[in-house]
Parts: C-alpha cells; structure tokens; sequence
C-alpha cells in the first residue's frame, strides 16, 4: 500500500492539533480519507459531511491536479504523492 | 516602464473600468495599487464603516477615519483621490444584494473581488458570468490565502471550483483565526498583476490556477482547475442559472467576518429620517452622527443605521438578536 503524505492549510491544522502533514497508508484518495476518520475525526468532520462527501467548499488535490479531474475519491495514490485538501475561505 | 506593460498597455489602464467590491483588507491594498498603476475609473463598493481594528492591514486608513466614522468607500475615494488626482476614483456606501449587484458592476471591464464572505462572492460570479465580466477571486483568513481568476467563457468561474458555501460555523472566520497583513498584501498582490494582465489585452499570459499562499509557511502552490470547466456540470456557467442573482428573498442578515457584528439590510429602498430616529434614540442612548450614518449605544449593543435603513448590530453574532434589536430601537 503507497505511502502519501496528507498536506493540511493552516485554516485545517486547529482539527489536527497543527500538524501540517499527515503520512497515511492508502490506494485511493478514499481510503486516505478514511484513515483521517479514524486517526483525525475532527479534521474529518471538517473535510466530509455527513453522508462521507468531500464538503462543496472543499477541494483535493493529487500534487496539483483535482481529484475531480481525476477518479473522484477513487483515483488512485502511487507512493510519495501528496494529497491536498484546500478549503475555501470567506476572509477579505 | 516596464516592458510587459509599455505605453500602449499604460494608454489601455488609462481607459479601463475597475470595480473593487468590498474595500476592507484585500480591497483597499488592491484598489491603492490599482490607483497608482493608473487605472482610469475606479469604483469602490463598500458597506463598512472604518474602525480601529481594520488598521491593523487595512492599508488606505487612519485613525481619523476612525474618529470620524468614516465609511470606507468615503474614506478610499479621499485618500485616493490625493494619491492619484488624474484619475476617476468613486467610493460607493452601499451593500452588494441580489437586486443591485448587476448596476453595481455595469460598464465594469474587471471586478476586484475584496468582499468578506461567500454569498457576495457567488452573487458576484453569478452577475460577472452572465455579463462576462472577468473578476478576480481573492480570500484570506490566518496567514492563509486563495487566488483564482474567472474569465467568463474561458476559466472556470467560482462554481465549478467552490461548489458551495460551507455550512455556518464550520469553518474559521476573522473572528475566529485573525489575518495578517502580509497575506492580505499577498493576495491582493496577485490580484492586481493578473488584473494588469487583463486589462492590457494580455489574456493569454493570466495564470489559469489556483493560486494558495500561506505567507507562515513560506509556501506558495499553484493547483491546476482548469478542467473543471469541462465537465459541464456547474449551474453558472454551464448552465447559465444564476441562483444567487435569481434568489427571491435576499439574506437579510449576514454576520461580519473579523468582529463580533451582525449587518441587517434590505433589499428595498428606503430613506432613513436621521432627525426622527436620532431624537428616538436620544432617551435611551448616547447618539452620534454625520452626513452618512447614524450611530447609538443601546444596551450592550453599538447600532450603526445608514442612509438606507441598513444597520450594523455590533455585540453581537446572532441575526436573531440584532433583528431584535434593529426593530425594538430602529423600527422595521
């Protein structure tokens, strides 16, 4: 199973107790995120709403391409990719 | 000069029409740049009153403004209109809705996006892709910041990128996490080059990514969303349903980033008799007054009514107890 390293922008990290990056053990973007459930419940409660979808405000990236481009959760990890997850804000 | 500009992209700034939308943090550092790089006719859109805490990285004010209670769009015209007396600078106090987001933008050949939360932000996709207006998305909280620019017919517009707003206090806000100046001038920053590009015919040379800065981390990416056009799906722009424009009551309360305030406002006209309301409040408060607004101590509470009956309820965060509030002293 690829490593990946889960990076995490700084309006995220309060959910994560800081951390930045996050190492995880997954094939696809949704199982990576499903490691977050169990080890970051917090920061997955951010991430995915209720029913487990990737929030509307929310994007993923594989390094920099949107996994909505891609397979969805399902598109698959190779080791040492970087999975992002950039939140919109509303700030100005 | 410089050479990606040259005299005939300075002759170019020199007939443009920009509208900055909101004038806070990113729209006062992205307005004094424009105005310095000669943008013909600037237009400011705010509906803020300047305060102390704004000082901080709101870059075209001063503690005058604040004694003063100055509107921020009053107060940037003033400012910049000494900065650069050879162009066209209007400061506009009004709150963008549904119902004037369009006048507000009309004739416009770029919109600055400087607004402080989601809903105008898709307000002002919805009216730039249907008039195609390309604007210049840009939001910051913490040392955070995003950057997209939407060209209508060409780029992703915000919809296909942000699907939707994200459910009330999930994510931080000013009130929650701060934001630096340097971010904000970061952002704006970016803003303003990719404006320049624009409105010197240079399409081809705007940078079509996300752009993410986080001036803490010293990190600066650039996230491909270009495709997300293509896949045909985004009610905006694919579809051409503009929800927000279309939206049959617009949101009457909002609660404002950055401070502990509720906004009440309508989407109606209306003229507020200063002397009758002044002398109401007089019995229960000390009030305080200028040619723009109207301002009153009232409990714990710091009323703020403007010209058109919109209010700021400051003390709190609940738009039910502002609402309270704006009819028991105010009157709706």
């Amino acid at each position: 199973m690829p490593s990946v390293i889960v990076f995490i922008p700084g309006p995220l990290r309060p959910y994560c107790a800081g951390r930045a990056e996050l190492p995880v053990d997954a094939d696809t973007v949704g199982e990576a995120l499903e490691v977050l459930e169990q080890s970051q419940p917090a920061l997955y409660r951010n991430v995915c709403d209720e029913t487990g979808a990737v929030r509307r405000h929310l994007n993923v990236f594989v390094n920099t391409d949107n996994v909505r481009d891609l397979d969805g959760v399902r598109t698959a990890l190779r080791q040492g990719d970087v999975v992002t997850i950039l939140p919109a804000v509303s700030g100005g | 000069m410089f050479g990606g500009i040259g005299p005939e992209g300075q002759r170019r700034l020199g007939q443009a029409h920009v509208v900055c939308l909101g004038c806070g943090a990113l729209g006062s550092v992205a307005a004094n740049t424009l105005a310095r790089a000669g943008i013909g006719r600037l237009t400011i859109v705010d509906r803020d009153v300047v305060e102390e805490s704004n000082l901080q990285r709101q870059v075209l004010f001063d503690e005058d403004d604040v004694r003063d209670a100055l509107p921020k769009a009053v107060a940037a015209e003033r400012r910049l209109r000494r900065v650069n007396s050879q162009i066209d600078v209007r400061g506009l106090v009004a709150d963008a809705h549904h119902a004037n987001i369009e006048a507000l933008i009309a004739g416009a050949d770029l919109v600055i996006d400087g607004a402080d939360n989601f809903e105008t932000r898709f307000l002002l996709n919805d009216a730039c892709v249907k008039h195609g207006i390309p604007w210049i998305y840009g939001a910051c909280i913490g040392s955070y910041g995003l950057s997209m620019v939407v060209i209508p017919g060409e780029t992703p517009c915000l919809r296909c990128v942000v699907e939707g707003a994200p459910p009330p206090g999930l994510t931080p806000t000013c009130d929650t996490s701060g934001v630096i100046g340097p971010v904000v001038n970061m952002i704006a920053s970016i803003q303003c080059a990719e404006a320049l590009k624009l409105l010197t015919g240079q399409a081809h040379l705007v940078n079509r990514d996300m752009v993410t800065v986080d001036v803490w981390d010293a990190r600066v990416q650039r996230m491909k969303v270009h495709a997300l056009r293509d896949l045909g799906a985004c009610p905006c722009c694919s579809h051409r349903r503009f929800e927000h424009l279309a939206a049959e009551h617009a949101s009457q309360t909002t609660t404002l980033c950055g401070r502990n305030s509720v906004q009440i406002s309508f989407p109606d006209d209306h003229t507020i008799d200063f002397d009758a309301v002044s002398a109401r409040l007089a019995a229960v408060g000390r009030v305080q007054r200028n040619a723009f607004l109207l301002r009153c101590a009232i409990d714990t509470y710091d009323v703020t009514v403007f010209r058109d009956g919109r209010a700021i309820v400051e003390g709190t965060r609940e738009p039910s107890v502002a609402r309270s509030v704006y009819a028991k002293y105010i009157g709706i």
